[in-house]
């Protein structure tokens, strides 16, 4: 099975080139004009939001739940086709639907400006001038569209496997080379990128789910599946409709756990392998509780790793029979769940209510990007111990240029597990440090106050040095005091768990 | 009242409690909208008798350290837009320096030298003014925002339409920004540095300016308006705290004062946000802008009165300091029980749930 996800603009050929390569390999076609139909059958506003999109801005409380309901209904739409068979897709960008499957051919089709102006001109019969507009307009609303939707560049070429460019050769040579590359091992879907559409499918209905009840439906959510456990992270000022989580999404086929969880924010922790009973599991879970935060867990597999026996390991048992069959049972042993502690971690968190959903991501650091949702608000990124099976030296090495990567690409502080307690938990060197910058500003309160005539002379002074050296003091007295005193509050607040 | 060395007020235990009071409300503030808080402590400086550059000049000292404080997280996130800011600075410079000028002017035109009583009337009349006109429209128009936004089929989010129609104005030369991800006129970005700038020197509010024109006009997203803004904040500071104090408008003493309360009432605000509907926040701020707003204009008589232009007995000056300041005072500190009950009650509501969901995990 595979998915094809081509990416058009306007008067490019994407079109026609996904239909040629569709009817060459012999599956089904599907546009985004299929989605949208179906969205606005299932009374999601599409234009309404899309204007908002394009216009840019901060978008009102009720569009961004709306968005939230069609991100989740488009998701569920491709799944449901994608689970039927192998599919081509062309729209925007299909692929940013579908984060974490890999195996995707991601395809982005260009046409040279020259016969786009052409083509504009000709269908519209329009000048030139007002043809070039045309498409400069279009372009920049659907930049700003993929930009407000995903958090991504629609340009970047780094999130294609292929760009065909429709000015070098016609669209029918171009699908027949195409469904060569369509045809490799590289882009067939594997058990585990079949595992990740599952999950993936099961969030997004149950998203739309919440989206389509009236208890639920003004109420923001982010929904995450594994294995048949739904993760569901709402906000604070929607602590009302937390009663009605579980009744909307009991009827929800595949589902085995609902999961509630009040968060005001996300924290993301990449390990590759978890222990609930680790002092990181204690120190994740105090951030997260002081900032009312949901952990999001990731569980980082070498690129290496054999990626389905991990999806095999993160499946779930087979739920046994309920009742009791009658007559004396035998015991039956647990079977063992080898997801490099994923899992339990995930029902730690559950339990002290933190948990913000979990599961395995097999690929280098710069896949991982791709498997990583960018519409989540996450406030932190934590990485553990990962590349385990690398040298000590080369595991800091790599670990460090992925906290790098990472910070720079979802723009998020990113730090290590071991820097999390000094970084974010009150210790013993913060009292040290946070007497000793209160000492300093009694210090300098206590020398302005006493001496007030004297201070206020210096600042008030007639002389032209004299003002320049008050300037100069101002300069650095402010700035310092702000500093110490700053840094006192913090701690403080730090100390009584309010940041 | 006597003023030491024509413009500094004497602070004793009670006025110092006040200025501390001042900071936490304006941090809160602050910390709630995400920029601004001089518009409650600079007017509540006033009311204690501070003159209104004085009051100028120390809140934008402070603006300086608390900008350079907060603008450190914003960068973390990678919401400020340096190339942005940088454009932005060079111009701000000259709109404060402007201010400062303008500012010393109408004091040493009030008489401010020679020390007496009331001398700083036409600086504060015109410092009061300038409040009055940019906090009635930005109060204003938050209200509207907010109040549209409850009501029905009103769900179209603040849209920066300036934005497009300025895009469709052919003004080169043209800057691109990468993280904003916006591209703006030279001519335009010069335009807003100078108002920001002049804002921020006359009132200390430059935020009031920037962060609406980097929204609306240039298209930028709010969070990197709002870390560009702090960022460019900082500089303003330094630069407002430079010019002010070598003018000889820095009190030393209350931009202290300030700090005490600001740099822990601001973390207040920014759990506020967290907890706090967006339309609640829009009303607050609006509703608090607003009452600042009448809390200043019931002050002007006074210093009508000081310059001659209307015919007041003296005996009415204290009353309407004193109702300025009860109408500011009740304006912050019923906008901030409002948020800090938001917080309080959002806190209860988490732990009872986070109880619930442990209850349920253990049984």
């Amino acid at each position: 099975m595979q998915i094809i996800c081509i990416s058009r603009g306007t008067l490019r050929g994407g079109k026609e080139l996904a239909e040629g390569l569709a009817h060459r390999l012999g599956v089904p076609c599907l546009g985004r004009e299929d989605l949208i139909e179906a969205a606005f059958r299932d009374g999601i506003q599409v234009g309404k939001l899309e204007t908002a999109m394009v216009k840019g801005g901060r978008l009102s409380e009720r569009l961004a739940i709306e968005k939230e309901h069609y991100l989740a209904f488009s998701t569920a739409f491709l799944c449901d086709r994608a689970r039927e068979g192998s599919l081509v897709y062309h729209g925007r960008t299909g692929h940013l639907l579908l984060p974490g499957v890999e195996h995707l051919l991601r395809i982005r089709v260009v046409a040279d400006p020259e016969f786009r102006l052409r083509a504009v001109m000709r269908d519209l019969g329009i000048p030139r001038e007002k043809a070039r507009r045309y498409i400069e307009d279009v372009d920049e609303d659907r930049r700003r569209w993929v930009h407000a939707m995903y958090g991504v560049s629609w340009e970047d070429a780094a999130q294609y496997d292929l760009i065909v460019n429709l000015h070098a050769f016609n669209i029918e040579n171009a699908a027949a080379a195409l469904t060569g590359v369509a045809q490799l091992p590289d882009f067939q879907m594997s058990p585990a990128s079949l595992k990740a559409l599952d999950d993936l499918h099961l969030a997004a209905r149950a998203r739309v789910l919440l989206a389509r009840d009236d208890r639920t439906r003004a109420a923001s959510f982010k929904v995450t599946g594994s294995s048949g456990v739904l993760t569901v992270t709402y906000l604070p000022h929607s602590a009302a409709v937390a009663p009605a989580i579980p009744k909307v999404l009991e009827a929800l086929e595949g589902v085995r756990e609902v999961r509630a969880t009040m968060a005001a924010t996300n924290i993301l922790w990449i390990e590759e392998a978890f222990d609930p009973a680790s002092e990181s599991f204690r120190h994740v879970v105090e951030v997260a509780s002081k900032w009312g935060a949901a952990v999001e867990l990731l569980r980082l597999c070498p690129a290496g790793a054999d990626a389905d026996e991990v999806a095999a390991a993160s499946a779930p048992a087979a739920t046994p029979p309920r009742g009791a069959a009658g007559g004396i049972e035998e015991d039956v042993e647990e079977p063992v769940v080898v997801d490099g502690g994923l899992s339990a971690t995930a029902d730690a968190l559950a339990s002290v209510g933190r948990s913000g959903g979990a599961r395995t991501v097999c690929a280098s650091s710069d896949r991982l990007i791709e498997a990583i949702d960018r519409t989540v608000p996450y406030s932190l990124v934590v990485v553990g111990d990962v590349y385990l099976s690398k040298g000590h030296a080369a595991r800091v090495r790599l670990v460090r240029e992925l906290m790098g990567f990472l910070g720079e690409r979802l723009k998020v502080p990113t730090v290590g597990i071991e820097d999390l307690k000094s970084r974010y938990l009150f210790g013993r060197a913060d009292l040290v440090r946070m007497v000793g910058f209160l000492a300093l500003v009694v210090l300098v309160f206590a020398v302005v106050f006493t001496n007030q005539e004297a201070v206020l002379r210096f600042f008030a002074a007639e002389e032209t040095w004299a003002r320049v050296l008050a300037a100069a003091a101002a300069f650095v007295i402010i700035p310092v005091v702000a500093y110490l005193y700053g840094t006192v509050a913090s701690l403080w607040l730090k100390w009584i768990r309010m940041e | 009242m006597d003023l030491f060395l024509g413009r500094f007020v004497t602070i004793d235990a009670g006025s110092a409690l006040q200025v501390v009071v001042l900071g936490f409300i304006g941090g809160i503030l602050s910390g709630f909208i995400g920029s601004g808080g001089a518009f409650f402590m600079t007017p509540g400086m006033m009311n204690l008798g501070v003159p209104g550059v004085v009051a100028v000049g120390s809140n934008i000292a402070h603006k300086f350290g608390k900008a350079m404080m907060g603008s450190r997280r914003h960068k973390e996130l990678g919401n400020v837009d340096r190339r942005l800011a940088a454009f932005l600075i060079l111009t701000s410079f000259v709109g404060i320096r402007l201010a400062v000028w303008v500012n010393s002017l109408m004091f040493e035109g009030g008489g401010g030298e020679h020390g007496e009583g009331g001398s700083s009337a036409l600086s504060n009349l015109y410092i009061s003014l300038v409040f009055i006109g940019i906090l009635a429209f930005v109060g204003a128009s938050m209200l509207k925002d907010a109040l549209t936004t409850r009501g029905e089929g009103a769900d179209q989010a603040p849209s920066p339409r300036m934005a497009r129609l300025l895009a469709r104005v052919h003004a080169p030369p043209y800057v691109n920004f990468p993280v904003a991800d916006v591209r703006v006129s030279l001519w335009v970005l010069l335009i807003v540095g100078l108002a920001t700038g002049y804002m921020a020197g006359t009132i200390g509010v430059g935020g009031f300016i920037g962060v609406p024109a980097m929204i609306y006009v240039f298209g930028v997203p709010t969070s990197v308006a709002a870390g560009t803004e702090l960022y460019l904040a900082m500089y303003m500071g330094a630069f407002g705290a430079i010019n002010y104090a070598f003018q000889g408008f820095v009190d030393l003493r209350m931009t202290l004062l300030l700090y005490l309360g600001s740099l822990v009432g601001v973390y207040v605000g920014v759990y506020g946000t967290k907890v706090v509907r967006e339309v609640v926040i829009r009303l607050v701020t609006g509703t608090v802008i607003l009452l600042c707003v009448f809390s200043r204009a019931i002050a002007l008589p006074a210093y009508l009165r000081e310059l001659g232009l209307v015919n007041l007995d003296p005996g009415w000056d204290p009353v309407c300091n004193l109702a300025s300041k009860a109408f500011l005072f009740l304006a912050g500190i019923a906008g901030c029980a409002l948020i800090l009950v938001h917080v309080f009650r959002a806190y209860r509501q988490r732990r009872r749930i986070e109880a619930t969901l442990v209850g349920t995990a253990s049984g």
